[in-house]
């Protein structure tokens, strides 16, 4: 049983996964993206397999002791229609997006859907 | 109130200066992320959802003009031109950068302000009643403990490095406006029984979060000069005692519960019997100085009542009900206290703009001698304005779009920033708040509810005070979805208590009916006079556990309903 | 390890000893757990030997080591856990008047809480002394200059400086 819950924890979250962080300087929420670290959540890598989600988070590791982020984590995703990244739980949606309440703050309003 | 002589000065400077060489030395390696983070948290640096958040002190709820318009302009330039009141009578920026907090600390060095202890394992900023100095029922304005506590506690050697954070509220008044009793320490200015003389009663280990509880009497009368050498003993016994090996066991409401009362009592008198109290105590002459600082202002000798204001009042309804709502009674005559609310309807509870600061900071200077308070219900207060000039003050309170007259009624709402901002919690409040209020915003109805603290967390560590709230509302994470759970009979004043869960917990989109139902049973329960606690407290918790279910049948039949295909 | 005194570096005077089989190799005295405190007594001079103590001992326990006792050790199991100030406050109170080590990973931002609790030296792990070098603390140490708190330190606190200024 201890075995078995080890394997599923040793295979990380579910894929595909994304991979945030905030700016150390900034504090910005920030994503790993195919030139490195973007602040747009539509150019976030998206890692279908877990290789490239091992490769991801050793890119985190790389960021943080390079102090360029803090907080590094890998996020379940779904791709939505438009072919984006979205997260599969609400509390990292919010990260991806920016307070519900002011649509005019955050990555919504920073990266518009449709820009 | 209290100004900055020299020594106050060098020390809040000398703190920014500490804290832009941590900056430094975390950016150039020599202080590990792990050191680093509680030292920012010390210092109010928090990094939350989609950005740092800075938490700024505000010493007892106590403000000038000058201090707001620093912080207008600081949301100006290094936020995104608001700022948010917390139910700590704290205020946050919610997307300040590292690199620009040193700056932002310089600035508020500047209108003798900081940000020490606002967070962190250590002494929290003190609290006191919004009303301190103006009401009637006070005994002596807290102020000036508060304001040595604040001293004492910052940047204490022994106690920075606590089991967990470590709250300390002051009330002197009867009525309890300061929630003394969910407060590691609550402190209530008294006099003596017999001799007359000014002391405190010391109520330790209250505490909401995870496990609330109502604080122990450990002391009846502690005479008012033995202040700081009792603290001593009492965060000694916790440093010392409390856990560290659990964080949700680690306040010191646990630790008086785990040992009892009587056995705290005597750790904590034990120690104290070792101290030499006039090695550590305040001089008698630094506890008068700090005083003379929160004498009344000069007021005016005025009649009780003032026709001007009368006759306005009868010429405009609408003014009518704000005095009548957000008024409350002023110790000297022909003076008022006006609370305002920042709680407009479908808004965000406690936040404020950067255009209103600086109105509001033109209004409290011209007419309530450069003062204002912040409540830990998230509203402002002008302390001491003429009776005669409420007309005025109501008209500038409305050009700044603040003169919402709801004050303590059904829209009057508690809630912590949630998942909308904050990285602890599970659910969010604001919409939770903004739902709420929108469904009660005639205002007709509210004043025919009448008085009625609903408190809202999004997360069980209960910044939104909700186990105090007569109706309390907790979000929660159930089954990937947000789920909140109602509890109803919490009190935060002198009869404290904490609420009772009515039942499942609900979804977001139900909480306004369910909570719709709850009034419908206080409505339909109360005999004459009473508010809504008071019949929770007569009639028991069953009516409104039996409504609430009600709704939820009702409900889900609804949705079975709509759900059905179309025949 | 790096030994930080208020004045900077210091070299090591005592020998730690965690087996009591060692405790007679050589002159030098030694630091031994608070569990062999009677076995290095009845082996060597109490002069020399000073005591490394667990954060949560009782000051009851240390009474009869406090006369005689040259140094004791207040073990910081991490830099977060501030048991140890309490400890070494009620140490002072005690009497004790020997040479009071704070033993652990501290940062340098601790540095004045601990010399202001009564601790005169700063036992270091190498790790940490290499990212904060001796200098990083005794630049921590002075920037906040004064404090609120009397009774802490040998200076004089600010409520009794001004005190002091207005009574001229």
């Amino acid at each position: 049983m201890a075995d078995v819950k080890a394997a599923a924890k040793a295979k990380g979250p579910k894929l595909p996964v994304i991979l945030i962080a905030n700016d150390l300087l900034d504090g910005d929420v920030v994503f790993f993206g195919a030139q490195g670290w973007t602040r747009d959540p539509r150019a976030a890598k998206v890692a279908f397999d877990a290789e490239t989600a091992a490769f991801m988070e050793a890119e985190g590791r790389a960021g943080f002791v390079a102090n360029i982020v803090v907080d590094p984590y890998l996020v379940p995703v779904e791709i939505d229609a438009a072919g984006f990244p979205v997260a599969s739980h609400y509390r990292e949606a919010m990260r991806q997006k920016g307070p519900s309440i002011h649509p005019d703050m955050g990555k919504q309003a920073d990266y518009p859907l449709g820009a | 109130m209290y100004r900055y002589d020299e020594f106050d000065e060098r020390f809040v400077r000398e703190r920014v200066a500490q804290f832009r060489h941590q900056v430094e030395r975390r950016l150039d390696g020599s202080l590990s992320d792990d050191e680093f983070k509680p030292l920012r948290l010390k210092n109010g640096l928090y990094l939350q959802l989609h950005a740092y958040m800075l938490r700024v002190a505000i010493p007892y709820g106590t403000l000038n003009a000058r201090q707001l318009r620093q912080l207008a302009h600081i949301a100006t330039r290094f936020d995104k031109g608001y700022a948010h009141f917390t139910t700590r009578q704290n205020l946050q920026y919610n997307w300040p950068k590292l690199k620009d907090v040193p700056e932002i600390l310089d600035l508020l060095a500047d209108v003798e302000m900081h940000c020490i202890q606002t967070s962190g394992n250590c002494i929290r900023n003190v609290t006191s009643d919004q009303f301190a100095g103006v009401a009637k029922d006070e005994v002596e304005d807290p102020r000036p403990t508060g304001e040595l506590i604040r001293q004492w506690s910052s940047l204490h050697p022994e106690f920075a490095w606590l089991p967990r954070k470590f709250k300390i509220a002051v009330t002197g008044a009867e009525h309890d406006r300061a929630a003394i009793k969910v407060h590691d320490i609550g402190l209530r200015v008294l006099r003596h029984a017999e001799t007359g003389e000014v002391g405190y009663e010391v109520i330790v280990g209250g505490g909401l979060g995870r496990t609330p509880m109502i604080g122990k009497v450990i002391r009846d009368f502690l005479p008012k000069g033995e202040l700081l050498a009792y603290l001593e003993a009492v965060m000694r016994v916790y440093n010392a005692e409390g856990r560290r090996d659990n964080k949700y066991k680690a306040r010191v409401k646990i630790l008086v519960h785990e040992t009892g009362p009587e056995e705290f009592i005597r750790r904590v008198e034990a120690e104290y019997a070792q101290l030499n109290g006039p090695t550590i105590n305040a001089p008698e002459d630094e506890v008068e100085r700090i005083a003379a600082y929160f004498a009344p202002p000069p007021y005016e000798a005025l009649p009780e009542d003032s026709a001007i204001l009368d006759a306005a009042r009868r010429a405009d309804p609408a003014l009518d009900r704000f005095v009548e709502q957000n008024g409350f009674a002023h110790k000297q005559p022909g003076y008022v206290a006006l609370t305002v609310s920042l709680k407009p309807i479908g808004g965000v509870p406690g936040d404020m703009s950067d255009a209103q600061m600086l109105a509001f900071a033109d209004i409290a200077e011209r007419w309530s001698f450069d003062e204002l308070r912040v409540t830990h219900s998230q509203n402002l207060v002008l302390p001491h304005v003429r009776q005669d000039d409420v007309p005025a003050v109501f008209a500038a309170l409305q050009a700044a779009g603040l003169a919402t007259a709801n004050a303590g009624l059904v829209t009057d709402i508690i809630a912590c920033p949630g998942l909308d901002y904050c990285a602890l919690a599970t659910a969010r409040s604001i919409p939770i708040a903004q739902g709420i209020a929108r469904t009660f915003a005639d205002e007709a109805r509210q004043r025919e509810i009448g008085p009625l603290p609903i408190k809202i967390s999004g997360c069980i560590n209960a910044c939104g005070h909700h186990h105090v709230g007569a109706i309390g509302i907790l979000g929660l994470e159930k089954a990937g979805v947000e789920n909140y759970q109602i509890t109803v009979g919490g009190d935060a004043t002198e009869n404290a208590a904490l609420g009772e869960r009515l039942g499942p917990g609900i979804d977001a989109e139900d909480v306004p009916g369910a909570i719709e139902a709850i009034v419908d049973v206080y409505l339909k329960e109360r005999q004459s006079g009473e508010v809504f606690i008071e019949t929770v407290r007569r009639a028991g918790l069953e009516p409104f556990k039996a409504g609430f279910q009600a709704f939820i049948a009702s409900d889900e039949g609804a949705r079975t309903l709509a759900a059905e295909p179309a025949q | 390890m790096t030994l930080i005194t208020r004045t900077g570096e210091k070299p090591e005077d005592y020998r730690r000893v965690d087996a009591v089989e060692d405790l007679r190799l050589d002159e030098r005295a030694v630091l031994v757990p608070l569990a062999f405190a009677s076995a290095a007594l009845a082996a060597r001079p109490a002069a020399s030997v000073a005591l490394s103590v667990p954060n949560d001992t009782p000051v009851e326990a240390l009474q009869p080591y406090l006369a005689a006792a040259p140094l004791i050790a207040v073990e910081f199991p991490s830099f977060s856990d501030g048991r140890g100030l309490s400890l070494a406050k009620r140490l002072r109170r005690a009497g004790f008047a020997g040479t009071l080590r704070a033993s652990g990973p501290l940062i340098a931002d601790q540095f004045a809480e601990a010399l202001a609790c009564g601790f005169d030296e700063v036992e270091l792990p190498e790790t940490m002394a290499n990212r904060q070098p001796v200098q990083q603390w005794m630049e921590a140490k002075d920037i906040v200059t004064s404090h609120y708190q009397s009774g802490y330190g040998e200076d004089r606190s600010i409520l009794q400086k001004r005190l002091a200024a207005r009574k001229g």
